[in-house]
């Protein structure tokens, strides 16, 4: 063999053996879903005898994950449309619009991206409680578009960026207003980013524990994700069907990515290439 | 969040979308026609921005500030009486927060094999190794799902007894206690946490692939340049800026969403171990019940993070004015 | 014991005083209006639990038709933050469960004295000390928790030693380990020590066949001499424990809730010192191994100046926010959750020992038979006596006695420097 075709060897087998480790894990979680408790405890890595769904089923009707189902639903899609019309707004004013004040405010976006949310986790939980947001859907909406709006913010500013003056010289000249302008060009044109930068909030939203925990602490306001992990509370000896929520509530992100595969890969490039 | 975004000031421009201009500086700020424009027009900017500020600030600014006063105040006895530069006192004084700010610094360190690793694949995916298609979709694929999960899965696979363990033992190595040796377990939990988020930075890199000059690397080739060569002498001078940008996303990801992995995986041990500043906060204000300690953590968190932001935007303002 | 509990009145005094202006209004902001109580715990949502609760809220709507109770089952793992941050922002649930000991003593000042409404209970109940400080009661208890040492009989069996005899000192103990190892390849005991629990249930299960009676009750008193020679043996046996393979591999990285019962479940460790309520005890043992097959021994004489009993507390009980609106509402609800009827029925369904005496439990075991028949000479548990910093420590050091990186002298020390700042 020549030197190039071992060179080849080492560079696909390591990349092979990584594809096998970005599937593996889920293969391993569907396996223990299948599991009687019993097999589990007993041999957590032999495989599971057949496809077995008792634990998927005790997993979606014993804990009402029904009912959270719709809130994560509910939720993330509000907290989405909120975040695109907001952050649009912005990013078109901060990227082509000259006022007073514009840098500031962007320079003030960035420093707000910096913020772990566990810095701000007890204050925050307060100020919701002193102004009757806490365990409200619109509470949790606002904390949701607060956590991931500098993001949005900013790679809005960015992509707006790469709009031709021109285009909004002649809409201009047409008797638009600034806000006939946003509504009429900056809106259509920003469909490609505005879709997937939508679908990345969706995923963040989605698969967030930490902020409806403490936004949402009824139990009838779960979101999804809360529930599955208080699957491992409620039933702490029971992982097979911890591992069958962990699955129903993957598969809704998991559609949604292989849907929007394409927009999801070209969102995140928004904002970071060479231009 | 999984992902972030360059704390700079410097726009990032795009690529590949309609319209796009290679010669816009930013953030770019021009007159709408007419010199005098009509009072509404002036508002307008105001008024577009207006919710996004009113958000950021009182949801993210207000609670931030409200923190920072209440880490001059004590906890317990001495709650609600101002304690001064206490806090900070008992802060540096306690083992595990400066573990934890090691910690930190171990982050840094591995920033650079955090970015290495997404960027050598994209160069083999770009180079189109055997099954650079199914790569290119499977590999984003942990990227989609939530830290807990991804805790929880590779808990069960990380136990001594676990699949890693058996591997390795296939090939005749030894056992690592991969969670449970305080030597080992950081960099584990970093190893998990680059698993769940190189896809990110993966796409990413395709994306500055795709703008680079193809018939460059084909000309070095000719030239007889070996692969290391071109990588060097080539692709990486080409793609300057999205090394950048994925330096700035993998820091602000690794500094800000190891939380939920370090909660599952390892609860900040063993031996306090693995331990970041986040999850102090998390534990002082919870558990131990100091919540002013934590509002104290939090705004030295925050320092870290202006600091780490404050010196990218410069890196980058630098390479900007190189382009 | 320092008193680090935070009240949200406190909180906002807090804020004012250092110049921040926020003015929110104490007590207004309870989680529940006056016909509606907000319950939080970790029990509630689970399906074995469901025939308690049924019974528990029949029991206090034949009382008070007109209110409404809502429980909120939060995930044990997150319990005490989501809590923390509900008392500083003064938005919390009305009743809410605690474990007893530390988790409740850090945080009464949030909590109300409930010796006037329970008064008719304290007969009935076993369990009021871990839910007491000061001599005020702030919790009913509704389990009692303890940490007997279980054994597996077939594994006793299997290596030709006489499973309804077993070793009632160290050193028999160890042999007989030994000849388990030997004739099963099962460890001797099941260890799980990533969160550090194992060290607490290390120290309260072998406790009290080390210390002697009087070093016993001065621990619990608050009095502890940790470079006491008694104390120091303890520890030692601990890093021994590890040192000689009487544990499990990767005790460190094993999750004491699932795995290290998982281990012992499975026949792969002869003993583990379980819990007697809830999760990890002879019900779910039982269900393994075969009721026939699970044994609990007392705790094996290390000092023969020890008298071993079983170390018991009240597990978890319900207790009233002190800034609820009618405290006498709540405190009945409190009353109703742990009514005989209530607790039969979390005794049957949920495999728990109940705080009321009263209850039979002659019908679920051997083991559960053994470790009731221990309750009447049982005592509290020296971890439960310890505040959750103490613990919290305790669970690192314990991980660097196994690995090696600290010595018993040393991790005394710094114990015995934080318990005495507390």
């Amino acid at each position: 063999m020549s030197r190039a075709r071992i060179a080849r060897w080492l560079i696909v087998i390591p990349m092979a053996a990584l594809a096998l480790a970005t599937v593996y894990p889920l293969v391993f979680t569907a396996n223990v879903a299948s599991k009687t408790r019993h097999e589990y405890v007993l041999d957590r890595f032999s495989a599971a005898e057949s496809l077995r769904w008792d634990n998927f089923e005790a997993a979606w009707s014993s804990a009402g994950m029904a009912r959270y189902f719709l809130n994560s639903v509910v939720v993330v899609a509000a907290a989405v449309a909120l975040l695109l019309l907001v952050g649009s707004m912005a990013g078109f004013a901060l990227s082509q619009l000259r006022f007073r004040g514009s840098r500031a405010l962007f320079l003030g976006c960035l420093a707000a991206l910096f913020i772990p949310f566990q810095v701000i986790m007890v204050p925050l939980a307060r100020t919701m409680g002193q102004t009757g947001l806490i365990d409200t859907y619109p509470g949790l909406v606002l904390a949701y578009t607060a956590q991931f709006l500098p993001f949005t913010v900013f790679l809005m500013t960015s992509y707006y960026t790469g709009i031709p003056a021109e285009i909004i010289d002649a809409a201009r000249i047409d008797g638009n207003s600034v806000y006939g302008v946003y509504r009429r060009i900056m809106l259509p044109l920003g469909r490609p980013a505005l879709l997937s930068v939508g679908i990345l909030n969706a995923l963040f939203c989605w698969n967030d524990v930490l902020i409806a925990l403490l936004v949402m602490p009824s139990a009838e306001h779960r979101t999804l994700m809360v529930g599955v992990t208080s699957l491992r509370g409620q039933y702490s000896a029971d992982i097979p069907t911890f591992a069958a929520g962990v699955l129903i509530a993957a598969l809704p992100v998991l559609l949604l990515y292989l849907f929007f595969q394409r927009q999801i890969t070209a969102g995140v490039t928004v904002g970071s290439t060479k231009g | 969040m999984p992902i972030g975004s360059p704390p700079s000031s410097v726009r990032t421009a795009t690529v590949g979308r309609p319209e796009g201009r290679g010669d816009a500086q930013a953030p770019k700020a021009r007159k709408l026609r007419g010199s005098r424009r009509p009072l509404a027009d002036r508002l307008a900017p105001y008024v577009l921005v207006a919710p996004a500020v009113l958000i950021i600030a009182g949801l993210r600014l207000y609670p931030l500030a409200l923190g920072v006063n209440f880490s001059f105040t004590g906890d317990g006895d001495r709650n609600g009486q101002a304690v001064g530069f206490d806090n900070y006192a008992t802060l540096f004084d306690d083992p595990l927060f400066r573990q934890a700010l090691q910690n930190v610094g171990l982050l840094v360190l591995l920033l650079p094999v955090a970015v290495a690793i997404p960027g050598a694949l994209a160069t083999f995916i770009y180079l189109r190794v055997p099954g650079h298609r199914l790569y290119r979709s499977v590999y984003f694929f942990p990227a989609v799902l939530s830290p807990v999960i991804v805790g929880a899965i590779f808990n069960l696979l990380l136990a001594y007894d676990g699949t890693a363990n058996t591997v390795l033992g296939l090939v005749g190595l030894g056992p690592v206690d991969w969670l449970g040796d305080p030597d080992v377990a950081m960099v584990t939990v970093v190893g998990v946490h680059v698993w769940a988020t190189f896809g990110m930075a993966l796409v990413v890199f395709l994306a500055g692939f795709a703008t680079l000059d193809a018939s460059l690397i084909d000309a070095a080739r000719i030239d007889g340049a070996s692969l290391p060569q071109v990588i060097r002498h080539v692709i990486v001078p080409g793609l300057s800026r999205t090394i950048q940008f994925v330096f700035v996303t993998t820091m602000i990801g690794l500094l800000t969403s190891m939380f939920g992995l370090l909660y599952v995986m390892t609860g900040g041990g063993p031996e306090g171990s693995t331990y970041l500043p986040e999850y102090y906060i998390w534990v002082q204000a919870g558990q131990m019940n100091r919540p002013a300690l934590a509002s104290a953590a939090s705004t030295v968190l925050f320092g870290i993070m202006l600091v780490v932001g404050l010196l990218q935007a410069a890196v980058l303002r630098r390479s900007g004015r190189e382009d | 014991m320092k008193q680090r509990a935070l009240s949200a009145i406190a909180v906002i005094t807090a804020l004012a005083s250092a110049g921040c202006g926020s003015a929110a209004d104490p007590g207004s902001d309870s989680g529940g209006s006056g016909d509606k109580l907000v319950v939080w715990d970790w029990k509630s949502g689970d399906e074995a639990a469901a025939s308690y609760i049924e019974r528990a809220k029949a029991d206090f709507a034949e009382r008070h038709p007109d209110v409404e109770v809502e429980f909120v089952a939060q995930p044990f793992d997150q319990y005490y933050n989501l809590l923390g941050t509900a008392i500083q922002s003064g938005e919390g649930p009305d009743v809410m469960m605690f474990n007893g000991g530390g988790q409740l003593r850090d945080r009464v000042d949030a909590l109300l004295p409930l010796d006037d409404y329970v008064a008719d209970d304290r007969e009935r109940l076993a369990g009021w000390e871990a839910f007491s400080q000061d001599g005020h009661v702030y919790a009913a208890p509704v389990t009692l928790q303890g940490h007997p040492i279980y054994y597996n009989k077939a594994l006793y069996e299997q290596a030709g030693l006489d499973p309804e005899a077993p070793a009632t000192t160290w050193d028999d103990l160890a042999d007989d380990c030994e000849a388990i190892t030997d004739a099963t390849g099962a460890a001797c005991f099941a260890q799980g020590n990533k969160e550090g629990y194992g060290i607490q249930f290390w120290l309260s299960g072998l406790g009290s066949g080390v210390l002697t009676d009087a070093e016993y009750e001065a621990w619990i008193a608050g009095e502890r001499d940790w470079t006491s020679p008694n104390v120091r043996r303890v520890f030692e046996l601990w890093q021994e424990a590890g040192e000689t393979g009487l544990f499990n591999d990767g005790a460190n990285s094993t999750a004491m809730f699932n795995d290290m019962f998982a281990v012992f479940e499975s026949g792969e460790a002869a003993h583990v010192i379980g819990l007697m309520s809830d999760v990890g005890h002879w019900k779910e043992f039982n269900e393994f191994l075969g009721a026939e097959n699970v044994g609990v021994m007392p705790a094996p004489v290390v000092n023969p100046e020890s008298a071993p009993s079983l170390p018991y507390d009240g597990g978890i009980g319900y207790g009233v926010a002190e800034w609820t609106d009618d405290p006498e509402l709540a405190a009945d609800l409190v009353r109703s959750l742990t009514s005989s009827g209530a607790l039969e029925a979390f005794y049957a369904d949920a495999g728990a020992i109940a705080s009321d005496t009263t209850i039979d439990a002659s019908d679920a075991g051997p083991a559960a038979s053994a470790i009731v028949a221990q309750i009447p000479d049982g005592e509290p548990a020296l971890h439960v006596a310890l505040s959750s910093e103490t613990l919290e420590l305790l669970g690192r050091l314990s991980q660097q006695l196994l690995s090696g990186s600290i010595t018993v002298d040393d991790a005394l020390g710094q114990l015995a420097e934080n318990d005495q700042a507390d």
